[in-house]
């Protein structure tokens, strides 16, 4: 298939990762979104390696996985330690900047 | 011939910078001897110049210029000190009597926490009073004149903690600064007309037909600026109507009332008529005026005086009196004859004043002459100087008697000075009589309740009653001394046919004129005539309150008790103003608060702005400071798109450039000089009617009208890479 | 319809696994109950991996599913299970998120518009057989990327550390200062003297 097909769709997993990260109360789905957009971008990182025949795309998507593993970890860790405080993990409920 | 006359108030102000800096920390015999030394040192510059130096100068003194002061175009004034006969003298009286008072103030301050603010508040006036007299033109005796008005409120609400005494300096402040607005009217006046502000060139100028004989409103421009510059005299010398604050002013310390309000600061106003005389003359209307305002405020403050019952009030409404008795002298033309008295005054009123001051001492601060009385016995220092400053006031004997003779002689002669209004100087010298054996009496009444007879006072009182220590009683021996003789150097020419005797008029001449012509038997009359009334005022005094409140004291008080009310309560002329002036303004300016600063500022200039920067600032904070980290990804995303909206927008001009050219129009929608992309589109309606005639083209179009009228011309640019466009309008008008 | 150079059957396969990624994304971003947003998003993941696949990216194609679809899912999973609680409504339409995924979408609409039209339809060449192997993308990340490589494992680690430093239960921190308090006590009442105790002299005393 042409590249640009690749890119529409990588662009329209990132916006539908960015709806959910805007419009999700759930602080964990909101981090489920947010694989979502990094997959948008490996999508399209790999699309224009494979046209441009240089493996330097798949190397940089390799790097963009094990980084997003890396953030999930700490973000969740981050998310129980919220938990663990305000028992909600309703992201409108913990909007005050300071207690 | 120049002579270093700025030592002479520099000396002062130095000793004030000094003990305002460092006065604190140092005892209190220190700081006497800085302030004293200052003012002695000036004395002794001051002595040098008019001794040895003034006799060897030219015509118009000597003379000290420190430098330019400003410089504005035609207007040029040096910041320059002449010392003549006239400013000499006022020195010598200045700078001698400002030093006893330092003395006398030593002791009589001596358990005042605030010692060292004292003396350098009374050197500051001492150098502003000496600026005054000393100063070469009229801005510089100015800056004299509002010096003196400010150290006369520091002064005066010296002892600020009571709420009386500050007041007591605002009103002083206040009411001078009525009379300094009529100075400086005075003064633009002048400028205006004789094109000058220093004295010398003014009296060049004050000639019969010269600049300031010009018409003006009536009468001459010379009457008009002596008037005013008058008013600002009435202010800073007590006169009707601005003498309001001189009795109030006794809420201040006794020296600094003996020095300010008695010898040297209310003389300020005879001083300027004095040196302004060549253009008083030039308006005998002025003259007439000072002369009625000068008698009747002798009279009226002479009257106020029988009724008062604090030792410094009787003193303060003297004062006022004695003060119209010099406006007269130089009203009726008689310089030589106010500057006397002004010269005799200062000496025994400072010293009336500073034995009030020993007097109070004695009596525990009171100065209640109900409650005195048979102090000769206890005050025998005090009670001496007393009586022969009593006797120089009441013109018996010793100098008042010479001064105050050639003010009634001098204004029964005016014919000369005051032209058609020498009426007016017959009649105010027969007021004058009049106020003199007013003065007579009223100071005679005091001196008999005070210190004839028995004590009235408690016994508490009674007890402490004490003589003055010598650094008090020391002074006033000397002030004692120059009450008695001072009159000597004053002997009038005319009637002893020994012009030279006159040692006063030597000095005064010169710069005021000769001497009044006064025939022999005028003068011989006034002389007796005024010391019958004397001798009368003090024998009525006698008869009322000698030894003490005596029977037909007592049974004129109950008989006409309203009036001696109305007298006591000084007329209610300060109730008057109150209702006149003080009420409206008042409310005025609460009217004023209300309007200007509660809604104009407060409501509106202030709150508008708050409500702004509120409203913005939360509609801010709910964007930026909610917290909600979505949002702040949604404002991301929004800053994201619209950059790139406006990013990619096609560049269309401001403003199209249209030339017309009769019914054809060439329109040119680049931007600037740059060449246009090729990827932009433009499409041109010629009468905004929506649909473009010319689409798809270039930047310059050209499109002929087929009728004249005003069109409105849209260019919409389209990129057509990108999508967006955008549209300019113009109008234009084809005939 | 299908686009030059491409073949049937590509083109079926490529629409099917787009329309898996999408619908399967959208379902998690609007699925109340976590688990299911959690399953749905293992689908999406699986898409994907299939769709690299397509694009020769054989490696990733693994990658994706052993690290996303196996290690991180289970993250989600364990989570999950700690934290498992439903909304009422799950999306949350404040003026102020919605603008900012409308400002998304005109983003993506403009990029459809012009970047779409300006790029090259053309099929890329199907690279060589070796392109995407475990061995090519592997001798380019540790012969060129050698560095990225190293810092990427230093930051797992530090990611590691971290994970188990923040959510860290903090009552047995609470219990360990108590312990530590008790032992101090013990401690100093075990080092005061007591009667029979040798005396110590005394320091310098203001009695």
């Amino acid at each position: 298939m042409p590249t640009i097909y690749y890119l529409i769709l990588s662009f329209a997993l990132f916006l539908i990762g960015t709806t959910g990260v805007l419009l999700r109360r759930n602080a964990l789905i909101v981090l489920m979104a947010i694989e979502l957009q990094l997959n948008g971008g490996n999508l399209a990182l790999i699309a224009f390696s494979r046209q441009l025949g240089d493996l330097k795309g798949h190397v940089f998507a390799f790097l963009i996985i094990a980084l997003a593993a890396a953030e999930a970890a700490v973000g969740l860790a981050i998310l129980v330690g919220l938990f663990r405080g305000r028992q909600t993990v309703n992201l409108d409920e913990i909007t005050l900047m300071k207690r | 011939m120049t002579f270093n006359l700025r030592l002479i108030p520099l000396l002062p102000f130095l000793g004030a910078a000094i003990l305002m800096l460092f006065g604190r920390k140092w005892s209190r015999d220190t700081v006497v001897a800085v302030a004293a030394g200052a003012i002695a040192g000036s004395c002794l510059v001051a002595f040098d110049a008019f001794f040895t130096a003034l006799p060897l100068a030219e015509p118009n003194g000597l003379r000290d210029t420190v430098g330019t002061w400003i410089s504005a175009g035609p207007l040029k004034i040096d910041l320059a000190f002449r010392l003549d006969g006239l400013s000499g003298l006022l020195c010598l009286i200045i700078t001698f009597i400002g030093f006893l008072i330092h003395i006398y103030s030593a002791g009589y301050m001596e358990h005042d926490p605030d010692y060292p603010r004292f003396f350098a508040y009374l050197n500051l006036f001492c150098g502003s009073m000496l600026v005054l007299v000393l100063g070469d033109s009229l801005p510089v005796m100015f800056i004299g004149w509002e010096g003196v008005g400010l150290c006369s409120y520091l002064l005066i609400g010296f002892w600020y903690k009571e709420t009386a005494n500050a007041n007591a300096g605002k009103k002083a402040f206040i009411v001078n600064r009525i009379g300094d607005f009529g100075f400086l009217i005075g003064m633009f006046l002048l400028y205006q007309y004789a094109g000058t502000l220093n004295f010398q060139e003014i009296n060049a100028t004050a000639t019969e037909g010269g600049v300031l004989t010009q018409p003006l409103w009536g009468t001459t421009a010379a009457f008009w600026a002596a008037l005013f510059l008058f008013v600002g005299a009435t202010g800073k010398s007590a006169q009707i109507p601005l003498y309001v604050w001189l009795p109030d002013a006794m809420a201040g310390p006794t020296p600094v009332s003996a020095l300010i309000h008695a010898a040297t600061m209310v003389t300020a106003g005879v001083y300027m008529v004095a040196r302004m005389h060549l253009v008083y003359l030039l308006a005998p209307g002025a003259l007439a005026i000072v002369t009625a305002v000068g008698a009747a405020t002798a009279l009226f403050a002479a009257v106020i005086g029988f009724a008062q019952n604090d030792f410094k009030k009787v003193l303060a409404y003297s004062t006022v009196s004695q003060l119209g008795f010099m406006f007269v002298g130089v009203g009726t033309g008689n310089f030589e004859g106010g500057i006397f008295h002004l010269y005799t005054h200062a000496f025994f009123k400072a010293g009336l004043f500073l034995c009030a001051g020993s007097v109070m001492h004695a009596m525990s601060g009171s100065g209640d002459i109900t409650i005195m009385g048979g102090l000769r016995k206890k005050l025998p220092w005090t009670h001496a100087v007393f009586v022969v400053c009593w006797l120089a006031i009441c013109g018996v004997v010793f100098s008042g008697f010479l001064s105050k003779d050639s003010i009634i002689a001098g204004a029964m002669s005016a014919d000369e000075t005051m032209k058609d209004f020498a009426w007016v100087g017959r009649l105010a010298g027969y007021a004058l009589s009049l106020a003199a054996l007013g003065t007579a009496f009223y100071m005679s009444r005091l001196y008999f309740l005070v210190f004839t007879g028995e004590t009235r006072a408690s016994d508490e009182i009674k007890h402490h009653i004490h003589e003055s220590p010598a650094s008090m009683v020391g002074p006033l021996v000397v002030l004692a001394i120059g009450a008695a003789l001072a009159g000597f150097t004053g002997l009038p020419g005319g009637l002893f046919d020994h012009p030279s005797w006159n040692l006063l008029n030597d000095e005064l001449s010169p710069v005021l004129g000769p001497e009044m012509e006064v025939s022999r038997l005028t003068e011989i009359g006034v002389m007796v005539g005024a010391t019958v009334f004397a001798l009368l005022g003090i024998g009525v005094a006698w008869i009322f309150y000698g030894g003490g409140y005596r029977e037909p004291s007592r049974k004129f008080a109950s008989a006409v008790p309203k009036l001696v009310k109305l007298v006591q309560d000084k007329f209610r002329i300060d109730e008057l103003y109150q209702f006149l002036f003080v009420r409206p303004l008042k409310r005025f300016a609460q009217a004023i608060y209300f309007v200007v600063d509660r809604i104009l500022i407060d409501k509106i200039l202030v709150g508008v702005p708050v409500a702004a920067v509120d409203f913005f600032g939360r509609l801010a904070r709910s964007v930026q400071g909610s917290g909600d980290g979505q949002r702040y990804m949604a404002v991301f995303a929004l800053g994201a798109a619209g950059v790139l909206y406006f990013a990619i927008r096609p560049m269309a001009p401001d403003a199209l450039k249209v030339t017309v050219s009769g019914m054809g129009v060439d329109v040119d929608a680049r931007r600037g000089n740059k060449p246009t992309p090729e990827a932009l589109e433009y499409s041109y309606d010629f009468d905004d009617g929506g649909k473009p005639e010319l689409s798809g083209a270039g930047p310059t179009a050209h499109h002929t009208y087929a009728r004249p009228g005003s069109y409105t011309i849209r260019v919409d640019v389209k990129d057509t890479h990108w999508k967006t466009s955008s549209s300019v309008k113009q109008k234009v008008t084809v005939r | 319809m299908i686009p030059d150079g491409v073949s049937t059957g590509d083109f079926v396969v490529f629409c099917i696994l787009t329309a898996m990624i999408g619908f399967f994304a959208i379902f998690t971003i609007t699925r109340k109950n976590p688990v299911t947003a959690v399953m749905s998003l293992v689908a999406t993941f699986f898409g994907l991996a299939a769709m690299y696949a397509t694009l020769s990216a054989h490696f990733l194609a693994v990658l994706q599913v052993l690290v996303y679809a196996g290690a991180i899912t289970v993250l989600f999973i364990f989570v999950v299970m700690i934290l498992n609680r439903e909304e009422v409504t799950p999306l949350s339409f404040r003026p102020m998120r919605v603008l900012g995924v409308l400002a998304g979408v005109y983003l993506f609409v403009k990029f459809v518009d012009v970047v779409a039209v300006g790029m090259p339809t053309g099929v890329p060449l199907i690279p060589s057989d070796s392109f995407g192997t475990v061995a090519a993308v592997g001798d380019l990340l540790f012969r060129d990327f050698l560095y990225p490589f190293e810092a990427i494992s230093i930051l797992l680690l530090v990611a590691i550390v971290g994970g188990v430093v923040i959510s860290r239960s903090h009552q047995k921190e609470v219990a360990a200062n108590v312990a530590a308090a008790y032992r101090k006590q013990v401690h100093e009442l075990s080092s005061h003297d007591y009667p029979g105790a040798p005396e110590e002299p005394a320091p310098e005393g203001h009695h």
